[in-house]
Order: C-alpha cells, then sequence, then structure tokens
C-alpha cells in the first residue's frame, strides 16, 4: 500500500510542486507581468497607461539610456582587461609552494570581498576625497608637484569605480583560480619542465588549458556582474542617486533604477530591464557556443 | 500513523515541526495598534522640535494623540512611495524634503498622494499670512499640496578673522565682481607649492545645489511657473559662462568644501573657502558643528549679479502634507497649523536650527533681533527676514532633479570647453553655454512629453 502511494502519477508532482509554486510566483509571473508593463506608463503599479510601443521607441532614441549603456560597457571591457588578469596573477603568485607567508597573503586579498559594499564605498569616498584623502594627501606629500585638489570623484568618476571593484573583486575571482590551479597536474608541468618548456611556455600551454573552464565560468560572472552595476556607483554618489557627476556613474541598472522607483515610471524601467535581459542572454549564448566549439 | 512518521527523516520532522511552531508565534505575536496619528519626520531637529508641540496638542486631545517618528531621508521617501504608489501604511503627516516631492507629483494630479490644501487655504485665509514664493515647491497644476516649513533665504557666510585681518572693508562689496576683486589677495598659497590654498567661494562645476542658488539670484530659472522648462534662456547661458570662470584656469576663485562631506568641516575651520552660500540652515549646522569657531564668521546679504540686484537666493526646504491614506485629515489639518503656525514653533525653529519661519506674523517676535554670539553679535535672524520676501520662487516639477543634474553636467562640460580652448571669460564662452543648454532643454523636453499623465493633466 505504501509503496503503491508513492508511486502514484502525482507523486513527483507533490515533490516538485515547492519549486514549481515558488518559480511561478517569484520569477514567471513577475517576467511575464514585467513583459506587459513594458507597454504600459505607470505612476506606481496603480496608475497605469496603455502607451504601445512608446517605451520602446523611446529608449531607443533615450540619450540617458545610452549613455549608461556606454559607461556599463566601459566598466565591463575594464573589468574583464583587469580583474580577470590580476586575479590569476595573484592567484598564480600565491600557488607557489616557495612562498613564505601564502596563507597570510591570501586571506589579505581576499578579505576585501568579504567586508560590506557600503563599507567599500565609504572607504574609497573618503580615500578618493580632494585635498585631505589619503590619496591626494599621500601623493602631494611624496610628490610636492601633485595637485591635493586633484578631482579623482569629479573628473575620474569611472576609472575611480573600477579601481573600487578591482579591490573588491580581485581577492574573490582569486579564490576560485586558486582551486582551478591545484588541480593542475604537477605531472603535467613536470614533463614539459622536463621537455625544456620555459614558465611562460609552460604556463600557456599546460596551465590555462587546464583552467580554461573556470576561466570561462569567471569571464561569465565578470560580464554579468559588470553589466548589473549598481550598488558601488549608487553608494558613492548619493547626492546623484548613483548617476556622478555629468552622468558619468551613471549605468543601465541604476538608470532602470532611478526610472522605476524614484520616478514610479516601472513600465519604462521594465523595457529597460528586458533589454538588458536580452544583452545578457545573448552573451551568455555566445560566450557558451565559444566555449563548446573551443572543447570540441 | 507510524508510516506516516517514517516517510521523513526525523531531520526533516523537526525542521517541520520548528517552522510550524515559529509560525505559529509569530502569528500570536500582539500587533501594536497605533492610536491617533502618526507624523513622519526626516530630520533630528524637526523631529525634536515636532515633538514638543505635540506634547501639548496630545494632553489637550486624548483622543486623538500624535506620535512623531523620526525616519532617515530614503527610508522616509521609499515608504512614502510605496504608500502613495501601493497603499502601504504610510503616516497621517509626512514633513517632505525639495528632492523627494518632484516624485510625488509625476502622476496625475488626482493621484498625488496627499490632501490638496488649497480650498483650506483660502477658506481659512491663511495663504496671505505666509510669505508667498515659499509654496511653490509644494503646487502642482494650481494646486497646493503641503505647509510651508521653512523660507530658507541665503546669505553669504564669510570668515570674518581671515577678511578683517586683511584690512578689507566687506559693506563697500555689492556685486560679485566686486567680491571677488577686493578679496582677491586672500587667495594665498600657504604651502609653497605653487597652488592656492585658500578660495573665495564655497562651490564648484559639481556643485548640485549651488548654481541654481545663483541662477535664481540672477533671475535666471530652471522652468516657469507653469513648469514648463526655460534652460536654455539666454540668461542663463550668460549667468553659467560667468560662473565656469570662476572654477577653472586663471581665474579661478571657487572651490569646493561639501558640506555634509567627509571633510567639509576641517576645510571650513583651515579657511580653505573663504565665503559660503549660507541659507539659514547652513547658519544653524555650523554653529553646532563647529563651536570652537566662534566669532570667526559674519554674514552679509549676497553680492548682487548686478548693482541694484537681487541679494539672495533661496536653497533646500521642507513642507508638511496630510496623506489622503490618514482616517482624520480635519484633525491631522488641526495639528499641522498648530505646529507650523505658532509662534512657539518659530521660536523654537529659531533657537535650535536658525531657520526662519514663513508666517509672516512671526517675523516681528523679538528673538530674531538678538545678537548671536556665534556670528560676532550680528542679528543673523533679522538679517534673513529682511531677505525673505524677495525669495525667487521654484519649480516643483518630477523632473526637477534631473534638470537640477542636466544643469551641473553643463557647468562640467562648459568648464572643461574652458580649459580644451583656453577662454576664461564670460562672453567668450557664453555660445558654447547656450549650445549645451539647448541640448539640456531638448532632453528635458523629452522626457516630459514622454509623460502620458501630465499631458493629460494639461
Amino acid at each position: 500500500m505504501k509503496s503503491s502511494r508513492l508511486h502514484s502519477p502525482w507523486t513527483p508532482w507533490l515533490f516538485l510542486a515547492p519549486f514549481l509554486l515558488s518559480f511561478g510566483a517569484f520569477i514567471a509571473w513577475p517576467a511575464v507581468r514585467s513583459l506587459m508593463l513594458a507597454f504600459e506608463q505607470t505612476y506606481g503599479p496603480k496608475t497605469t497607461a496603455f502607451v504601445g510601443t512608446a517605451n520602446l521607441q523611446f529608449l531607443v532614441h533615450d540619450p540617458f539610456l545610452w549613455t549608461a549603456v556606454g559607461n556599463t560597457v566601459v566598466f565591463t571591457l575594464a573589468a574583464v582587461v583587469l580583474q580577470i588578469p590580476v586575479a590569476l596573477g595573484l592567484a598564480l603568485l600565491l600557488n607557489r609552494s616557495d612562498l613564505r607567508g601564502r596563507r597570510f597573503f591570501r586571506l589579505v586579498f581576499f578579505s576585501p570581498s568579504i567586508v560590506g559594499l557600503a563599507f567599500v564605498a565609504i572607504l574609497f569616498s573618503f580615500m578618493l576625497e580632494k585635498r585631505t584623502g589619503l590619496i591626494n594627501a599621500s601623493l602631494h606629500h611624496l610628490f610636492p608637484a601633485w595637485n591635493p585638489d586633484f578631482p579623482w570623484l569629479d573628473r575620474y568618476v569611472m576609472p575611480s569605480l573600477i579601481l573600487a571593484q578591482l579591490w573588491i573583486s580581485a581577492g574573490f575571482y582569486m579564490v576560485y583560480f586558486l582551486a582551478a590551479l591545484q588541480n593542475v597536474p604537477g605531472e603535467l608541468l613536470d614533463a614539459a619542465h622536463i621537455d625544456g618548456a620555459g614558465a611562460w611556455q609552460r604556463f600557456w600551454h599546460v596551465t590555462l588549458p587546464e583552467i580554461r573552464p573556470v576561466l570561462n565560468i569567471i569571464l561569465l560572472l565578470v560580464v554579468t556582474g559588470s553589466f548589473q552595476l549598481f550598488d558601488l556607483p549608487y553608494l558613492l554618489y548619493n547626492d546623484t542617486a548613483g548617476s556622478g557627476p555629468d552622468n558619468h556613474a551613471l549605468t543601465v541598472v541604476t538608470y532602470l533604477f532611478q526610472t522605476g522607483f524614484r520616478s514610479g515610471d516601472l513600465g519604462y524601467a521594465s523595457a529597460i530591464g528586458w533589454m538588458l535581459t536580452l544583452v545578457l542572454v545573448g552573451f551568455a549564448l555566445i560566450q557558451r557556443r565559444l566555449a563548446r566549439a573551443e572543447e570540441s | 500513523m507510524r508510516s506516516l512518521l517514517k516517510l521523513f527523516s526525523p531531520g526533516l520532522w523537526i525542521v517541520l515541526l520548528m517552522a510550524v511552531i515559529s509560525t505559529v508565534l509569530v502569528a500570536l505575536l500582539p500587533v501594536k495598534a497605533n492610536r491617533g496619528m502618526q507624523m513622519w519626520v526626516f530630520d533630528a531637529n524637526h523631529a525634536k522640535i515636532a515633538g514638543f508641540i505635540a506634547e501639548d496638542w496630545n494632553r489637550a486631545h486624548p483622543a486623538t494623540p500624535v506620535q512623531v517618528k523620526l525616519i532617515t531621508g530614503a527610508a522616509l521617501q521609499t515608504r512614502m512611495l510605496s504608500g502613495f504608489y501601493s497603499d502601504t501604511p504610510v503616516a497621517d503627516l509626512i514633513e517632505v524634503e525639495r528632492s523627494m516631492i518632484g516624485q510625488v507629483f509625476a502622476g496625475p494630479v488626482a493621484d498625488v498622494g496627499f490632501v490638496d490644501l488649497t480650498g483650506r487655504l483660502d477658506r481659512e485665509n491663511l495663504r496671505t499670512g505666509i510669505n508667498e514664493p515659499s509654496f511653490s515647491p509644494w503646487t502642482t497644476r494650481g494646486h497646493i499640496f503641503g505647509l510651508p516649513h521653512d523660507v530658507h533665504p541665503v546669505m553669504l557666510m564669510y570668515r570674518s578673522d581671515l577678511v578683517e585681518a586683511a584690512g578689507i572693508d566687506m559693506s563697500k562689496i555689492e556685486t560679485w565682481d566686486d567680491y571677488f576683486r577686493v578679496l582677491r589677495p586672500l587667495m594665498l598659497d600657504l604651502d609653497g607649492d605653487g597652488r592656492p590654498d585658500r578660495y573665495l567661494l564655497n562651490s564648484s562645476p559639481t556643485s548640485l545645489f549651488y548654481h541654481e542658488v545663483l541662477l535664481l539670484q540672477a533671475g535666471g530659472r530652471l522652468f516657469d511657473n507653469a513648469n514648463h522648462p526655460k534652460l536654455n534662456e539666454p540668461l542663463n547661458a550668460r549667468i553659467l559662462a560667468k560662473m565656469a570662470t570662476w572654477y577653472t584656469g586663471p581665474t579661478q576663485v571657487a572651490a569646493e568644501a561639501p558640506i555634509g562631506g567627509p571633510s567639509a568641516l576641517q576645510l571650513i575651520r583651515e579657511g580653505y573657502v573663504i565665503g559660503l552660500l549660507a541659507p539659514d540652515f547652513i547658519a544653524g549646522q555650523i554653529r553646532m558643528s563647529l563651536p570652537d569657531m566662534a566669532g570667526k564668521f559674519k554674514f552679509m546679504p549676497l553680492p548682487a549679479w548686478e548693482k541694484g540686484g537681487r541679494r539672495t537666493s533661496v536653497l533646500g526646504g521642507t513642507m508638511l502634507g496630510i496623506t489622503k491614506a490618514g482616517a482624520t485629515t480635519s484633525t491631522a489639518w488641526a495639528f499641522a497649523k498648530q505646529l507650523y503656525l505658532s509662534s512657539d514653533t518659530a521660536h523654537r525653529l529659531y533657537d535650535v536650527a536658525r531657520i526662519v519661519t514663513p508666517i509672516k506674523a512671526n517675523w516681528n517676535q523679538p528673538f530674531y533681533d538678538e545678537p548671536d554670539p556665534f556670528y560676532s553679535n550680528q542679528r543673523i535672524g533679522r538679517m534673513y527676514i529682511q531677505l525673505a520676501p524677495e525669495v525667487p520662487v521654484r519649480p516643483s516639477s518630477p523632473y526637477y532633479p534631473m534638470t537640477q543634474q542636466l544643469l551641473s553636467s553643463v557647468v562640467i562640460r562648459l568648464c572643461r570647453y574652458a580649459d580644451e580652448h583656453r577662454l576664461y571669460d564670460g562672453p567668450s564662452l557664453e555660445p558654447e553655454a547656450q549650445r549645451l543648454l539647448d541640448e539640456a532643454q531638448h532632453k528635458v523636453e523629452a522626457q516630459i512629453h514622454r509623460n502620458a499623465f501630465l499631458r493629460a493633466d494639461r
């Protein structure tokens, strides 16, 4: 009796029900609703007006959105070009068995990623201040010709964001690379060494192919994470709701937040959200196809 | 029963049991019902003053007591908008800062979450008794949605110790040109690195608020009285071109110690800036934050842009609104009047924060004439009140924060243009200022045009 009850046709659905319910309530229905919203203008969820494709048409010509897209793309490229090599470099360095205190340094480089982002934003806003900030004050002390009023946060918005993000993330991705490096078979490296391969050749022809699956995952994480950049500029440039001077810190998600949750226009925010989703899905598909092509 | 127990592992049963027990416990927690009315405020000083008045009110009205709740600005804004957008619980009365109100006015006027006070103000003949320009930020499409808390006229606060030590007579200064010419010798290189360590005005291209303060003082504007954008008016271009010369190149005279920023107080103490654009609340903040600087600051009306021009401007502001969701509009209105119109509040407001009231009947109170020892015994209350009727009218457009940021972008780009072309005089920069303002105007117009609700109301 017990056995037949467990094997009834409804049993699998019973087990799937919690997932299906939560997926339907928190993923599927909001996605459908947000797609519908993309064709409406709203003042909060209560007051709506159907506007057809007006939101999508405006999206194409919206100068703020394209500024945000430009900033996001620059940030993403910088993140890929800087975060991955720095994280890999740190991992290679701290994977050396002859390095003294490597456990300590691993902790040091990883620690920024366990501090809260709000703390990081405050820290960088202090450090990059004109005149009294640690960086300007130190540089002016060391090199008197350095302008103590150097406007890091005002004129060098994107470099400031990239620097802060690098500080937070490099140690985090370093841990992924460390784990991958520790799985590179030692005998392969030894064989290459005996065959006369130099350090660069060993890295390029042995280590890199072995850690490529992890590299692909990190690339995906860095790109999707960078495209969703919001909290750092929002906290660092709070007085402009994350836009920064001359909108230089405005990212796609910040613009989405400002539109949806500050102006109450959930319709236009949904249109922006769907655009971002399509970009990210497109990137993930391309990346997956490239990874598969490489594997085959 | 035994077979049921064996269906899952003991661990899973414990987790389920804990979930059920905690759910029951949470469900049984007593719900603290709000008695009377709630009022949300975002500023500690405002909360203190409202608290005093609420105590009196609660003694006289035990059936409808008022509970004042201090909530940080960002949280208050989110909770208020959530309430208006989605009917989540909101207070009966909310104090709203100027930068928050635009979003409340973004939808149809009928859907604004605050009660329209226009009729009440007219019926009770209160409008004429309140400083007229102070209503403007809280008025949309001809409807007033809040009682103004303040006027916030702006004066120039300057380091009198440094100025007087240099033998400079500030009473002869009438215009900004006079100000910068006379005080120029104070822009000193104190550490010998070839760069000034002291500037004459606390402002920079990235200052979000000061550009508008100076623009309004000169007679410029961001919107007209019907909230149509007027960013690209020629006067705005002329003023911004002139301001850009203050911020960059060999003509630079201004730099910013950002008020509220981590280093502002230290920079002000060190004399990094000689003059500050100071609305009345800044007078209160500096007095509280830098008590060791007593006797080192003085006030004067803003230097005018042209001889005989306006000597003040306006910055910031707060209103008190009654929410539609509140059950007791008439009682809330009675409390709002007691709180904002009374001479007791005016006195406390000035005493605690140096803020002058917009209620004209209170302007002749003697406490405004008392010398302030912190400010070298100047009667700053009276000075601010004399300027109050002259404060410029301001917009309430939902697109105001965007326009304010665009204005800052124009100044930033204009300064970059000045540096690239080595142009450091106003008239040479004016055409570029006009071009940038035209571009900004186009952006705002496009956003406003997209708003179906504002279009329908028009």
